[in-house]
């Protein structure tokens, strides 16, 4: 149950972007209306086995990574050589690329947090992180060897567990950290990053810890991409600017990308104590399912529910919808439409940065909710780049007997999808992320005013 | 193959295992504990047995490794054991 009066605020922010040296770079290329989706050289390689070539994508490289190859296993990393000395051998030894990342943004969110070693090892500082996929590059070696090439178990070396267990980066956040209370991770295909903050926000609002290291990751992988190429909904037959486009009416698919956004959680009243900068305090989180059976398609009524969750009469409305805005056919025009059932056609706007940097899958929703965060920073709203044009027409579900949403075509909306960043007080941003299996997960954040 | 030259091939793998400090390979002998000494990750044994197997071209039975002491000597004893072994076959 949760604690009256007990409230939860953003007190640091870190991770891993798409084409960016760090947090500040990430925040100026964004609200310059920049494209962080590039042409993937990886998946070029592989010619007419692979169908989409564009990616969010981030190098061992640009991390100030170097990977260790197996002498063993051919194109294995072993492990990986930290060149800017932030992370100590022994924890990169049982991490995979998006587990450094993760404790990279740790300790970027924990520096800006301002938190004391103390602090940090409390029995009352959880970590609460996790990933869309399994360590599926770890994976794919240890496999090939047992499998096709009759090696034994060992040969695939002694860190193939935790290099790849679910909760790997939050295990490898609280070894790094020594952090002493909760370690989990939620784990809710593209919704898991948004989810992990709103369970993290919950242990500290039901007054189970005071601090939480919280976020989603999905760390460069080919083997996650490959999966999804091969579904062909993948964008396809644009620039790599271009390819991100959520809600314009020639979308195809959506951009496979890669990074990590880590926030570091403190109760309200310990915070403002303390003298911390709130760079946001969060008001509400609802998480819901579709309940319609249905694996991959979305349901306008389960949208419908989770506004009614997020929003319970509280009066509070968002100057902006971070959206969860794909840029794939259906999931779009549902989105948009939900989103004006719940708070008509005029008073906020629609930002998606997915436009911008592309699908981080369990990345995704905590890199977004840092994006909201940039927004109450600026006061200004993302865009959804590439939002040229919207449908003029129904969409198909419109013409449905059964249909109960918004009887407008969705270019009716235009003025709530900027196609620039703009500025504009922003009071409050609500961030949609949903994922396979209907699940659907929203946040209200707030500035500290 | 000498013991000397067994020794300086497990140094050379040693040196590629990133959580063993260099600094503690500096002067290593046959009584170097890997564990109390090098403060090597009991996992990382594994990792130096399966380095060890491709820099030597043998292949140790699970039962060699079950029963492995920690000591680079015990190591280099299991080396010119398991070749002797492979060599009768």
């Amino acid at each position: 149950m949760q604690v009256a009066g007990r409230k939860v605020a953003v007190v640091g922010m870190g991770g891993a972007f798409p084409a960016c040296k760090d947090l500040n770079e990430f925040d100026h290329k964004l609200f310059t209306n920049q494209s962080l989706v590039r042409q993937w050289d990886l998946a070029v390689q592989y010619e007419k086995q692979i169908r989409s070539t564009v990616s969010g994508y981030i190098t061992e490289a640009e991390m100030g990574l170097e990977a260790v190859w197996a002498p063993i296993t051919e194109k294995y990393p072993e492990t990986y050589i930290d060149t800017l000395g932030r992370i100590p051998d022994a924890n990169l030894s049982t991490a995979d690329m998006g587990s450094i990342w993760a404790m990279l943004g740790a300790q970027e969110a924990t520096k800006m947090a301002g938190w004391s070693k103390a602090e940090i090892e409390s029995e009352q500082t959880g970590v609460v992180v996790g990933s869309g996929g399994a360590g599926n590059q770890i994976l794919r070696v240890a496999w090939h060897y047992f499998f096709q090439m009759g090696k034994k178990a060992r040969i695939a070396g002694a860190h193939t567990v935790d290099r790849s267990m679910s909760y790997r980066e939050a295990a490898n956040i609280s070894c790094l950290l020594k952090t002493k209370g909760v370690c989990e991770s939620i784990t809710s295909a593209c919704a898991t990053g948004l989810g992990n903050i709103g369970h993290a926000y919950r242990l500290i609002k039901f007054g189970l810890q005071d601090r939480a290291i919280a976020g989603g990751v999905e760390g460069t992988a080919l083997e996650t991409f490959i999966g999804f190429d091969g579904m062909m909904i993948l964008s396809k037959g644009f620039s790599p600017a271009e390819s991100s486009r959520p809600f314009d009416m020639h979308r195809n698919g959506f951009v496979c990308s890669f990074g990590a956004g880590i926030v570091a959680l403190e109760e309200y009243e310990m915070a403002k104590a303390r003298g911390a900068n709130i760079i946001g305090v969060i008001n509400e989180y609802f998480n819901n399912s579709d309940g319609d059976g249905d694996m991959f398609y979305p349901s306008f009524a389960g949208q419908q529910r989770l506004w009614k969750g997020l929003l319970p009469d509280k009066g509070l409305r968002p100057d902006v919808v971070k959206m969860h805005g794909t840029s794939t056919p259906v999931g779009d025009s549902v989105e948009l439409l939900s989103v004006v059932d719940a708070l008509g056609d005029e008073g906020y706007h629609m930002a998606a940065p997915k436009s911008q940097f592309g699908h981080m899958l369990g990345g995704a929703g905590s890199v977004e909710l840092i994006t909201a965060l940039l927004m109450l920073k600026n006061q200004q709203v993302l865009p959804c780049l590439n939002s040229e044009t919207l449908n003029p027409e129904l969409e198909g579900f419109q013409k449905n007997a059964n249909w109960h949403g918004p009887d407008k075509p969705l270019a009716a909306y235009r003025h709530l999808v900027p196609q620039k960043a703009f500025a504009k007080e922003i009071n409050r941003v609500a961030c949609l992320n949903y994922g396979f299996g209907g699940t659907n997960s929203a946040m209200l954040v707030s500035r500290d005013i | 193959m000498e013991r000397q030259e067994i020794l300086d091939g497990l140094l050379e793998v040693l040196k590629t295992i990133r959580t063993i400090d260099p600094a503690r390979l500096v002067g290593v002998t046959e009584e170097t504990d890997f564990l109390t000494d090098l403060s090597t990750p009991s996992t990382e044994l594994i990792n130096i047995a399966a380095k060890v197997e491709h820099k030597f071209d043998i292949e140790f039975d699970d039962d060699d490794i079950d029963h492995m002491g920690s000591k680079v000597k015990d190591i280099i004893d299991l080396i010119i054991m398991v070749k002797a072994r492979s060599e009768n076959e």
